[in-house]
């Protein structure tokens, strides 16, 4: 044994690699049966007794309180994959854990954790190569069906899926192309689709059916007094990030007042100074005043008396969206280089009308027909906040799907499809290995089908055989099988339908809800045909970044806990 | 064993015997003691390079240290290793110090001199068990260890600067036993490009004259072959991959300009000014206040604090400044919503919060100097810069403030238009260094244009998240070390454990000639040595036993090259061939520090607790 003495507590070699990989099943079983179309739901309750109910990978790790330091890197990873593809969240979790799972298991059969992480890059980036290469497939060709299914494959398995899967596809679509917006910068020009411009409203009552995409940009505020308008046509807005309260004289300021005159005098000339801001506004030709900060009510008389409208308290984050949209400036001071204060007519901004609308009990604010850009604004209605929440996240997903798939300009075939054909790749480019990695790269390859395992489980089907069916499909489009034996494989899958070959390498499970009656639930498919398609991207990412987060977790081979320092540390000689 | 926690005790206690038994039975407590002494002292030093054996080379494991604090390290360098871990006996921390020195001195093989001194330590712990003196020991091994520093030289392959291949090979050795190995290719040229980038010319240029004599190197002056690596700024933001590092040349920060009032973000023909002081009214002190007694010094107020933040802007727009770097205050507001207004309107860029320790980079990259005071801000204080903008970092949404020459993109972007080939080599110091490169053939790149005057290069890494963030950064530091190793001293030697076997076998050799004692400690000094490979092997999950006499029996043979290759499944290859290849002053260094700290372990006799 060791005689090394540190101020703490250290776990070496197996031991900690078991304790390691432990720590993060643990996890991964926590998701797993929140993966897919038909996965479940988990409730989070926090100590105070927030409820949060989702079934987003990356939201359930987050919310958990995950001590174990290995555990955390599994974390970082869902969180990871969250920002970067903004969905597939659960499938890296999984993927890793059993990457790490398998890993394990050969490390006690004697295989050098070195191997095995050899193993794994090898394999890694031969299935990402065979994704990039054979399974995906060019967006241009598809159009615009092609992003509403990506955005439909990306709701499936969330709380917007089922029959609501169509409509919210739609509409996320549509946000996202309002959003496109030019880029130029020194690298040349190309379209750029800011989704977090979308503005989503979230408001309690009524049916998730009543969700609409509205036009406009709208705002959860109201105008600040009753004796304003409802309505504004042909809005001059001023966005504004002053206080137009009563001035106040900065602190280490003192008034000392002589003289009781001088007393009402002061106080009328801080409030002028605010009166003449807003005059100055008005006479600029504003109609619409927002500001982040108050307005009192002696300012609001004034711009009440001028027939204007003016909104207080705007979120700072919609104050800037609203001047983007209607070319207006956020105006912080007043002061021009003169050394006076103005207020010029080009800061306004302008839009084809301002009004305030009553949905359910919220008044909200939409400024429609906005000049310099279109604005999206996704109304989501809901029967309960936590509800509203698990939408939010939902549509959050299906955005950053349409996103990735328009940057991306590549799909590959869902459900299950793209793991299964890399899994029958890999396997066959471990056997043609003739070196140390072989066992881990098959190992890969085995773990790779978790993802359809999990799924066709989670659906309650039976995955021993379907994979195996599966797997056959994915061999013959691989393998040059004689057309004779080919022929007959086909056979047996299609079901009588002509199948063509090559079309098999898109063959993935059916687990659409709605065709229950239909009988096909539970077979094999054409997932591209039938519409179940994901950015390439995401797959490519996501076996990436599983890749690497286990492979860092099999590396640790020591375990060093520093103890808390109780007293200061003396120095070194 | 417990002598680790013993050693301690066993010291104090005797020191306190009392001395009534005599003189000849406190004779020999003493050296029993000091026998103990020794004898805890090795086990200790012993016990750590045990510790981090398990990381050596490139297939090394990685430790999880989790901090007092909870913060969690993933590493597998050495030095980070040992500084982290906290060990407590006194000769363990020497090896810490140990580690830190080859940090210091070649920034590579920390984990290697570890390794060599526990092994040194452990051939001594059996000489003296064979009752063979201390000092005997330490003079012997002092002696095999300059023999081996002959053996190591006559090894050494000189390099030349010009040869950016033979650069970069020794760089990704470096690097291939790192967390990030899979990027070495990637992260191996951008260290050796920005070492080259800041040598000083007159390095590069005795380099090219005198290409031939480069085995003589050594003996150049030290000026001119040092490389000051806090010319080289590596800076880190979270996000995208490590693919999406890359080397800039000149200054890039990742503090994003001012758009709190509107401000541009892209200037060209930009004069930039650094400034240490605020550009907000001064406040008044706690106890000080300024008295208005009438309505119309309201307005006085309020008009005095905006004619005096306008004359700092007009002062400064005065000059010519179009790009204001502030420095981070936190005396009272660097800037405040009034300023930024002004400078909005004035069309003049803000970034702030620069850090204090950013300035000194920032002024020599650029060639402006700080300004402290609006009375001293002069035209002659800015720097000129083609174009300041701001960029967007791959598809996402971060940003980096760079500062270029205009010609070709600064950045790769993501959508893979790489820019590399794009600039041309400009002319300038580095232009004489950089021409013969260029000649080698089409691999060879034509270094991006400088942003400015001043020699520094800014390295922007990427990660996905905290944990690699920092352990790239760690690994590229030792990159940069190993490119500033070979500017010091122009040669390279195999790396794999080549140089450990080949000195073992030639000292084995030298003590079969030796007379006395010290052939035996010659002899237990070079068995020791082939520890390294050993453990090298057992790393990679191959039989250590087989590869090392297969070493030893390729060595005799006189192929001196042969080490443990991780690339081959073989195993045993030579080196060159392979491309493994460290500095020779990581072999060097590695083994000279190694000696001494087991030198000095070895001499101490006795442990007093003092206060």
């Amino acid at each position: 044994m060791t005689s090394l003495s540190i101020d703490g507590t250290r776990t070496s070699g197996s031991d900690v690699r078991a304790q390691n990989v432990t720590a993060c099943l643990a996890l991964a079983n926590v998701v797993r049966s929140s993966l897919g179309p038909v996965g479940l739901d988990k409730m989070l309750v926090t100590e105070i007794g927030d409820v949060t109910v989702t079934n987003d990978g990356a939201t359930i790790l987050n919310l958990l309180e995950v001590t174990h330091p290995a555990a955390k890197v599994l974390v970082d990873l869902a969180r990871q994959q969250d920002e970067e593809v903004g969905d597939g969240t659960t499938t890296v979790v999984l993927l890793a854990a059993e990457l790490l799972r398998r890993g394990n298991d050969l490390v006690k059969t004697g295989v050098h954790p070195t191997s095995i992480i050899a193993g794994y890059k090898m394999a890694m980036k031969e299935a990402c190569k065979y994704i990039r290469d054979d399974l995906s497939v060019p967006v241009e060709r598809l159009g615009r069906d092609c992003l509403r299914n990506a955005a439909r494959t990306a709701l499936s398995s969330k709380v917007l899926g089922g029959e609501m899967a169509d409509a919210f596809s739609n509409m996320a679509v549509d946000a996202v192309l309002a959003t496109k917006s030019k880029r130029e910068n020194a690298f040349g020009s190309g379209y750029t689709y800011p989704i977090k411009s979308i503005n989503v409203l979230k408001c309690h009552g009524k049916s998730m059916r009543e969700s609409a995409l509205l036009s406009g940009y709208g705002i959860n505020a109201t105008r600040a007094s009753r004796a304003m308008p409802e309505h504004v046509s042909n809005a001059k807005i001023a966005c504004m990030d002053v206080d137009l309260r009563r001035a106040k004289l900065q602190m280490g300021v003192q008034m000392l007042v002589n003289n009781p005159n001088e007393l009402n005098r002061m106080q009328e000339r801080e409030l002028d100074i605010t009166r003449d801001r807003v005059q100055m506004v008005l006479k600029a030709g504003a109609n619409v005043i927002l500001t982040t900060k108050g307005i009192d009510d002696m300012a609001l008389k004034y711009i009440s008396d001028a027939g204007a409208l003016a909104i207080r308290r705007v979120p700072k984050a919609d104050l800037k969206r609203v001047a983007k949209a209607t070319g207006a400036t956020v105006v912080v001071s007043f002061a021009d280089l003169s050394g006076e204060e103005s207020f010029d007519a080009g800061l306004l901004g302008q839009a084809a009308e301002v009004t305030e609308e009553h949905i359910a009990d919220t008044a909200y604010t939409f400024i429609r027909g906005c000049k310099a850009v279109k604005a999206a604004t996704v109304l989501l209605r809901g029967p309960s906040e936590y509800m509203l929440d698990e939408m939010e996240r939902s549509l959050h997903d299906a955005l950053s799907i349409v996103k990735r798939t328009l940057e991306s300009n590549a799909v590959v075939s869902g459900g299950g499809a793209v793991e299964t054909g890399v899994s029958v790749f890999v396997e066959n480019f471990a056997t043609a290995l003739g070196s140390r990695e072989q066992l881990a790269v098959a190992e890969f390859a085995e773990a790779l089908l978790v993802i359809p395992k999990t799924l066709a489980v989670n659906a309650a089907l039976d995955a021993t055989e379907l994979l195996a069916s599966l797997r056959t499909a994915h061999y013959v489009s691989q393998e040059c099988v004689d057309e004779a034996s080919a022929l007959a494989l086909l056979e047996r899958l299609g079901g009588g339908a002509a199948v063509r070959r090559e079309d098999l390498r898109h063959y993935g499970l059916d687990l659409s809800t709605v065709s229950i009656s239909g009988g096909s639930r539970g077979r094999l498919r054409n997932n591209f045909a039938a519409g179940v398609l994901e950015p390439a991207v995401s797959k490519i990412k996501s076996i990436q970044l599983a890749t690497e987060a286990a492979i860092t977790i099999l590396r640790i081979d020591d375990s060093i806990k520093i103890t808390e320092a109780t007293m200061p540390e003396e120095p070194e000689s | 064993m417990a002598q680790a926690s013993m050693g301690n005790g066993t010291g104090g206690a005797s020191s306190n015997r009392p001395g009534g038994a005599g003189q000849i039975g406190a004779v020999r407590s003493a050296s029993a003691k000091s026998k103990d002494v020794r004898l805890a002292n090795v086990s200790a030093a012993k016990a750590v390079a045990d510790a981090i054996r398990t990381s050596l080379g490139p297939r090394g494991m990685d430790k999880m240290i989790q901090g007092a604090r909870g913060d969690v390290l993933i590493t597998n360098d050495g030095a980070t290793i040992l500084e982290k871990m906290r060990v407590e006996h006194p000769a363990a921390k020497m090896l810490v110090n140990l580690a830190q020195a080859q940090d210091v001195e070649a920034g590579d093989g920390t984990t290697t001199v570890v390794v060599l001194c526990g092994a040194l330590l452990a051939a001594s712990q059996r000489l003296l068990s064979m009752g063979i003196h201390a000092t005997t020991i330490s003079d012997a091994f002092q002696r095999a260890s300059d023999k081996a520093l002959e053996v190591i030289e006559s090894m050494a392959v000189p390099v030349n600067l010009m040869d950016r291949a033979a650069l970069i090979k020794a760089a990704t050795t470096a690097l291939s036993s790192k967390v990030v190995s899979q990027y070495a290719s990637l992260l191996a040229p951008i260290a050796v490009d920005a070492v080259l980038r800041v040598a000083p010319p007159a390095a590069l240029a005795t380099a090219a004259d005198a290409a031939a004599q480069t085995a003589t190197a050594g003996a150049d002056s030290r000026a001119a072959s040092s490389v000051d690596l806090s010319n080289v700024r590596i800076i880190k933001k979270l996000g995208g991959t490590l693919e999406d590092t890359q080397l800039l040349p000149g200054l890039a920060l990742t503090q994003r300009p001012v758009q709190t009032a509107g401000g541009p973000t892209r200037m060209t023909h930009a004069r930039v000014a650094l400034i240490q002081f605020c550009l907000s009214a001064p406040k008044t002190d706690i106890d000080n206040t300024v008295v208005v007694q009438d309505y119309a010094s309201i307005d006085r107020v309020l008009r005095e604090e905006r004619q005096y933040t306008m004359q700092m802007c007009k002062r400064i727009k005065a000059t010519g400044c179009n790009v204001l770097l502030v420095q981070k205050s936190i005396l009272r507001d660097a800037t405040n919503d009034l300023s930024l207004h002004f400078l909005a309107k004035m069309k003049i860029m803000v970034i702030r919060d620069v850090e204090r320790d950013e300035v000194a980079f920032i002024c020599k990259t650029l060639g402006c100097v700080p300004i402290a005071g609006l009375d001293t801000f002069t035209a002659d204080k800015m720097a000129k810069v083609e174009v300041v903008e701001e960029v967007p970092l791959g598809g996402g949404d971060d940003k980096v403030v760079v500062f270029h020459s205009g010609t070709g993109a600064p950045l790769r972007t993501n959508s893979g238009d790489v820019t590399a080939s794009a600039t041309g080599v400009d002319g300038g110091a580095e232009s004489g260094a950089t021409t013969p490169t260029a000649t080698a053939g089409p691999a060879a790149p034509s270094l991006p244009n400088h942003a400015a005057r001043g020699d520094t290069v800014t390295v922007l890494v990427r990660g996905s998240n905290v944990l690699v963030l920092d352990e790239a950064e760690r690994s590229l530091h030792d990159a940069l070390c190993v490119a500033r190793s070979l500017v010091r001293k122009r040669s390279i030697v195999p790396g794999g454990g080549a140089v450990e076997i080949e000195v073992s076998v030639r000292l084995g050799e030298y003590a079969a000639s030796l007379p006395g004692t010290a052939a035996y400690c010659v002899r237990a000094y070079a068995e020791a040595l082939e520890t390294v490979p050993y453990t090298l092997a057992e790393n990679a999950g191959l039989g250590p036993i087989q590869i090392v006499t297969e070493l030893r029996r390729r060595h005799v043979q006189g192929e001196r090259n042969t080490g443990i290759s991780a690339k081959r499944s073989g195993a045993v290859a030579d080196m060159l061939a392979e491309h493994v290849l460290q500095p020779t002053l990581v072999s060097t260094s590695a083994f000279s520090l190694a000696t001494e700290a087991a030198r000095m372990i070895l001499k101490i006799d006795d442990i007093v607790m003092t206060r």
